[in-house]
């Protein structure tokens, strides 16, 4: 597994298309920038307004939208030009395929998320925030956010290995992820939309009693069971793929 | 004997189409074997099934006596393959499109260097392959099915897109690899002259059957050139030659002569100007890969 986890890496890092990791976490930090104190009204504390903000663009939109497109590009150099028969013509299973790729684009989720933690830390440093950073919430953010994305991952690897073209993938990302504008809104569907959780388990505001700011069995029937999902759906799709 | 490719009753089919039926290849070891047929036969398809790309409708695959469904990654451990066009990653130079399948195989780096200098493109090895010729990819995808030092080396079509010179190197290749590296190799074509050329053992497929399975030998019986003879009167002219103890064939028009050797020609043309008959023309007939169906189809050397 090791041996084709660097590969995959080794491929990725030179299509010089890492840079899109700041995309996100630079609007981020814009937004956390532009933000008013004031004008939102206020609260005890300014980094609740910073990161309510923040987040609502980062999780309801490019988090999930980035992540798709990093698992559009993991497939289209294998696309291209027959890189798939190649690839699997080699001596490994399809199965250690599909996961070393998995693995790649959650690594990277996880470093943009981090790199979103910096946006975060760097709105407060600019503004010269004087409350302290309030790292016990806002790590429960990060991590939630991630967690939360792990099912999309799973899907959109499988539309971007089911589709040849980059459009396609993107679409149906674009088709799932914009009614989230209006599903997290809406206290029934809400909590079961799966594109709505990113936004739901970095939603500070949440109750902080719950762990990642959703209960429970919200996070493991939803999270966990749209994982499942896309996960097996994606790797038995690609064990049986004609190449 | 012992093969190191043999396929049972190997089927795929599309839908209604077959596009293979039935194949029962049978490939001995250090042979190079020419997988000739038309396009659209099924070679490629049955070169996907060889790799555990495609599965097979029907029929079994055994490479290096093992069954490709139970052991295919200690199968592929052995195999080189170079499926159809020519793969690559684009945004890589061709030293990295290397490296990015070394990483799995496991093979030293310096064996990029190697295989690289053995397709003759180690000068540019930084450059990135987009900007390749045909010709460079596809010894590119040479380089890489050589890379883990196969065994078993499978080129589909490895000359197709080449100029003449290229076709000549690549050929020059091929054939001393089952010498110099104890490998056995497929390569297909769609072209007698090629298979000719190159191929010691040939398997022929035509709208997924395999219709012929031997040595070359074997097969230039049937590909043989026929030497045509335009005379005038050529009844006479037939029965002229049969009378001086000469064998010919006529079809109405021309004379055929069956032994096409330099002296019996010259031969035969010396005893028809004897007999006073004109030669208008001495012709060597081609014969196509169609011809050569056609004939193995009709002498029923099915296999
Ligand atoms: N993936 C596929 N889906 C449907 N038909 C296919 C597919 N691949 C090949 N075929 C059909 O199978 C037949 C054999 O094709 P192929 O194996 O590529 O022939 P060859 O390599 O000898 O030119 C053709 O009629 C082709 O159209
Ligand atoms: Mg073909």
């Amino acid at each position: 597994m090791l041996p084709i986890m660097s590969s995959e890496w080794y491929k990725l890092s030179k299509s010089r298309i890492l840079w899109i990791l700041l995309v996100g976490p630079m609007v981020g930090l814009f937004i956390g920038l532009t933000a008013n104190f004031d004008n939102l009204g206020g609260g005890p504390n300014e980094w609740y307004v910073k990161l309510l903000s923040m987040n609502l663009t980062y999780a309801l939109l490019f988090l999930p939208l980035i992540t798709g497109v990093l698992a559009s590009v993991v497939c289209r150099y294998e696309h291209q030009e027959g890189g798939w028969k190649q690839l699997l013509a080699m001596p490994l299973t399809r199965g250690k395929v599909f996961i070393s790729k998995y693995i790649l684009l959650i690594a990277l989720v996880m470093v943009m998320q981090l790199l979103y933690l910096g946006s975060i830390y760097l709105v407060g440093v600019i503004d010269g925030i004087p409350e302290p950073f309030p790292l016990n919430i806002v790590w429960k953010s990060i991590f939630g956010g991630w967690v939360a994305t792990l099912p999309l991952v799973a899907l959109q690897l499988w539309m971007s290995i089911l589709f040849k073209s980059f459009a396609a993938p993107f679409a149906v990302n674009v088709i799932f992820t914009l009614p989230t504008i209006l599903v997290v809104n809406s206290e029934r569907f809400g909590p079961y939309y799966p594109w709505a959780q990113p936004f739901s388990m970095m939603y500070i505001g949440g109750n902080t009693e719950d762990i990642f700011f959703v209960p429970w069995d919200q996070l493991l029937i939803v999270v966990g069971g749209s994982f499942l999902l896309f996960f097996a759906g994606g790797y038995l799709y690609f064990q049986r793929k004609a190449v | 004997m012992e093969y190191i490719v043999e396929t049972k009753n190997l089927t795929k089919r599309f839908g209604k189409e077959q596009a293979v039926s039935g194949l029962e290849m049978k490939i001995p070891k250090g042979e190079i074997y020419g997988f000739l047929g038309p396009n659209g036969a099924g070679k490629t398809t049955t070169i996907r099934m060889l790799l555990g790309l495609m599965r097979p409708t029907s029929g079994s695959v055994h490479i290096f006596q093992k069954d490709l469904r139970k052991e295919r990654i200690r199968i592929l451990n052995k195999v080189g393959s170079l499926v159809e066009n020519p793969s690559y990653y684009p945004h890589l130079t061709a030293g990295e499109n290397l490296e990015a399948l070394r990483k799995i195989i496991g093979v030293p780096k310096t064996r990029i260097k190697e295989v690289l200098k053995i397709v003759r493109l180690e000068d540019v090895a930084n450059k990135k392959v987009k900007g390749f010729s045909m010709g460079m990819k596809q010894r590119l995808g040479i380089a890489a099915s050589l890379l883990n030092n196969p065994e078993l080396l499978i080129l589909d079509e490895p000359t197709n897109g080449l100029d003449p010179s290229g076709i000549i190197e690549i050929r020059q290749l091929i054939q001393r690899l089952p010498h110099d590296y104890g490998m056995t190799v497929i390569i297909s074509s769609h072209l007698l002259s090629e298979i000719d050329q190159m191929a010691t053992t040939v398997g022929v497929v035509s709208k997924g059957k395999m219709i012929f399975q031997d040595s070359i030998e074997e097969m230039r019986k049937f590909a043989k050139q026929k030497v045509v003879l335009k005379v005038s009167d050529s009844e006479s002219a037939w029965r002229a030659l049969l009378a001086r103890g000469m064998r010919a064939d006529w079809d109405e028009k021309n004379i055929t002569l069956l032994n096409q050797s330099d002296e019996n020609v010259a031969t035969a043309v010396k005893y028809l100007v004897k007999d006073g008959f004109s030669i208008y023309r001495v012709e060597e007939e081609k014969k196509s890969l169609e011809d050569v169906f056609l004939q193995m189809t009709k002498e029923e050397r099915l296999v």
